[in-house]
């Protein structure tokens, strides 16, 4: 339906596939939300039964800075492979044979990998909360698109999530900026009243990020600012659905203004057919008219203007 | 920034098969089907879907899901004999495909779409503002299965790599053969034969009816006969001979197979037999499903090379290519080439003593090509095609469609050298 999954379905996909067949070579890339790829491959000839599963995203440096080893060790301790695969920023090693896990649990587990490796700014915000430090955080910046970020700040009553967007389309622009300003509104209704505060602003960069430089340079920015209060984090269970959400607004606010053209593209299709049905009604039906005879043999023609 | 990996969609009737560009197989095969709400006729009167409230624009599903659901929603098939139906599902239907299955950022990749042989341009156009207009791609290129299927077709051992040969294009509904020259799809000489996949599945279920398979449970039928015919099935030389050894030597050619119920989870067996060579042999003996239907496949694809232009019917003999599921039948390619081989010979011979032989005959060459590709050969061959360099100079860009519109698409780019 409309939700889309926190994992990757096609690497979950692919890897199940892995477990269940023959050890055939394989090398197989896949690509992700945010410019994230994979690479499932089949290093040695002979070692038919290890699998390498590598994975790239693009602020892997920023998100070492966020401790996103420690995360990777406890999710994936056993996993990891020492030799991290060219180009790609971590590489896990499975063998096949040998699996440590039930198959489905373990594909599903890997296909979490983009999203346990982004979660590492926010484990660290969170956990400057509970230290109750007077002074805020400092503010944790992900370029994780080219020339889109997202910022992470944690103070002493919330924490704050800043994604800074732009819109190659003049088009999705417009869309976007409505879509935004109704999620101000829509809080007002009582269901969602607990969701987060939402703020949006264009041009003027709020205040905790005016200092950067990518936000000085260029005003042509979206920004949608998140203030999470300690009940989106309360305990882990809605720590982890608050993570696997946020990480997902991008995706879905573009997903949904594609969804909104497709919308209005079969009203307009709809229109159209409407249209043509009432064209069509106005056509006169038998354009030449069989010549009338009278009796006698003699016929007399219509004069053309009449017609029209 | 190295550019992200194209995405390539094949939208069939049956199935859609979509994934990355580089691999060699798709990462998604699914049925090509939406599952839309069922709604009170009240709702749609007026508007149709363009009707709402609220997000029932978005509440959907498609491929296998939808059919999972089929209880609390309709299902709709968007493409009607490889054509697309009705563009509004399709679009949800792409929509769908690319957030929530590939899971890609459509701003970010080019696209590979393949359309029907003698696909109607306004169809290509529409698909383009599609694409453009609705995802933002930076680049399509739409191109031909069939010549997908002949580039699908190279890393045979025996392929000669031309964009020259017949295209034998057999899936679930329809089977096609498509003579193609230079990349050129040959319209006039396109052939049908209304057999296909599910028709096979539906000649094996009436073949074990008759045989009295009663342990198969009446609502898993169709499975078993799908399953029976995938694993089993193999093409014979003749079928006669084929009949003589099954009854010389039951034991050695019937197969027990073994099953579980999907309701009562027991296990249960059945026994295999004349089904096994049977079901292929419809396909050269179409009188034993169809009463209306009588040509063999040999014959059907002689004429359509016989009706196309003089000069290019050596190429389309000496390669004859098979694409899709209803053509994995074991040494079903062989047979094909033995029967095509006969009918040609058989032709120039008979020229020969009507000339009381003063006039020899080149003998031509016949060969059907077979490879390991073949169920998913015009996805494979999109796959191919757009991990080329040539690829992003012959797909039409985010800023031509903006500055020519919609009609770009009417023009295939690899041909804009022979203008």
């Amino acid at each position: 339906m409309i939700i889309l999954e926190p994992n990757s379905y096609a690497l979950e996909e692919c890897l199940l596939n892995r477990f269940r067949s023959k050890r055939e070579i394989v090398d197989i890339t896949l690509v992700d939300f945010d410019n994230v790829l994979y690479h499932v491959s089949t290093m040695d000839v002979d070692k038919r039964n290890e699998l390498t599963i590598s994975i790239k995203v693009n602020c892997f440096d920023e998100l070492v800075g966020y401790g996103v080893h420690e995360i990777l060790h406890r999710e994936y301790g056993n996993y990891l492979s020492q030799q991290v695969e060219n180009d790609y920023n971590v590489t896990l090693l499975l063998d096949l044979d040998n699996l440590q896990q039930d198959e489905a649990e373990l594909a599903k587990k890997i296909s979490y990998i983009k999203r346990n490796m982004m979660e590492a700014p926010f484990e660290l915000a969170f956990k400057y909360f509970e230290q109750q430090n007077d002074q805020p955080g400092e503010v944790m910046k992900l370029s994780y698109r080219e020339d889109e970020y997202m910022y992470i700040q944690a103070s002493q009553d919330r924490v704050t999530v800043i994604f800074s967007t732009r819109f190659k389309e003049e088009m999705d622009r417009v869309f976007g900026r409505v879509f935004l300003q109704e999620f101000v509104d829509a809080r007002r209704q009582s269901l969602i009243s607990n969701a987060p505060q939402v703020l949006y602003s264009i041009k003027e960069a709020p205040l905790e990020i005016r200092n950067f430089p990518e936000q000085r340079q260029s005003n042509d920015f979206s920004h949608i600012t998140f203030i999470l209060f300690p009940r989106h984090f309360k305990d882990e269970e809605t720590k982890e659905k608050t993570v696997s959400q946020i990480q997902l607004f991008r995706n879905y606010l573009h997903y949904h203004i594609k969804c909104s053209k497709a919308y209005i593209h079969s009203r307009l299709r709809n229109r159209v057919s409407e249209f043509l049905k009432v064209l069509n009604r106005a056509k006169p039906e038998n354009l030449n008219p069989t010549e009338k005879k009278t009796a006698s043999g003699r016929y007399f023609r219509q004069s053309k203007s009449s017609i029209a | 920034m190295s550019r992200l990996a194209p995405v390539v969609i094949d939208n069939g009737t049956g199935y859609t098969k979509m994934g990355f560009a580089g691999n060699t197989d798709p990462q998604f095969t699914i049925p090509t089907v939406i599952g839309l709400p069922n709604k009170s006729t009240k709702m749609t009167s007026r508007y149709g879907m363009a009707s709402k409230k609220g997000i029932e624009d978005l509440d959907f599903y498609i491929g296998d899901e939808a059919i999972a659901n089929n209880k609390m929603y309709s299902l709709n098939y968007p493409i009607r004999h490889g054509q697309i139906d009705n563009w509004d599902h399709m679009e949800r239907y792409w929509e769908q495909s690319i957030f929530k299955y590939l899971r890609c950022e459509p701003e970010d990749h080019y696209f590979l779409l393949t359309e029907p042989p003698l696909n109607a341009p306004e169809n290509r156009e529409q698909m383009a503002e599609i694409f453009f207009e609705s995802f933002n791609i930076q680049g399509l290129y739409i191109a031909v299965q069939a010549v997908l299927a002949l580039a699908a077709s190279w890393t045979a051992k025996k392929a000669n790599q031309t964009l020259t040969g017949t295209v034998i294009d057999s899936g679930d509904g329809v089977t096609h053969v498509i003579p193609v020259a230079e990349g050129y799809v040959l319209g006039s000489s396109i052939k049908n034969v209304p057999i296909a996949g599910r028709d096979i599945t539906s000649f094996v279920q009436q073949l074990q009816r008759e045989h009295f398979e009663t342990s198969i449970p009446p609502q898993d039928s169709f499975e078993v006969a799908k399953s029976v015919k995938e694993l089993y099935s193999y093409t014979s030389h003749d079928m006669a001979a084929e009949f003589q050894k099954y009854d010389s030597n039951p034991s050695a050619n019937i197969i027990n197979h073994s099953m579980v119920d999907s309701i009562t989870q027991k296990p249960y067996n059945v026994q295999v037999g004349y089904e096994r060579f049977l079901a292929p042999e419809v396909f050269f003996n179409p009188e034993l499903v169809s009463s209306d239907f009588l040509v063999p496949l040999p014959n059907l694809i002689d004429n359509a090379i016989q009706s196309s232009p003089i000069d290019t019917r050596r190429g389309l003999y000496k390669n004859i290519v098979l694409s899709g599921g209803s053509t994995m039948f074991k040494d079903f390619g062989r047979r094909l080439q033995r029967d095509i081989k006969r009918l040609v010979d058989g032709r120039i011979s008979e020229s020969e003593t009507l000339s009381h032989n003063n006039i020899k005959a080149k003998p031509i060459d016949v060969s059907v090509i077979s490879h390991k590709k073949q169920r998913h050969a015009v996805w494979f061959g999109g796959s191919l095609l757009a991990t080329t360099d040539q690829f992003y100079q012959f797909s039409h860009t985010k800023a031509e469609y903006e500055e020519y519109g919609p009609s770009i698409c009417r023009h295939n780019r690899v041909f804009s050298s022979l203008a």
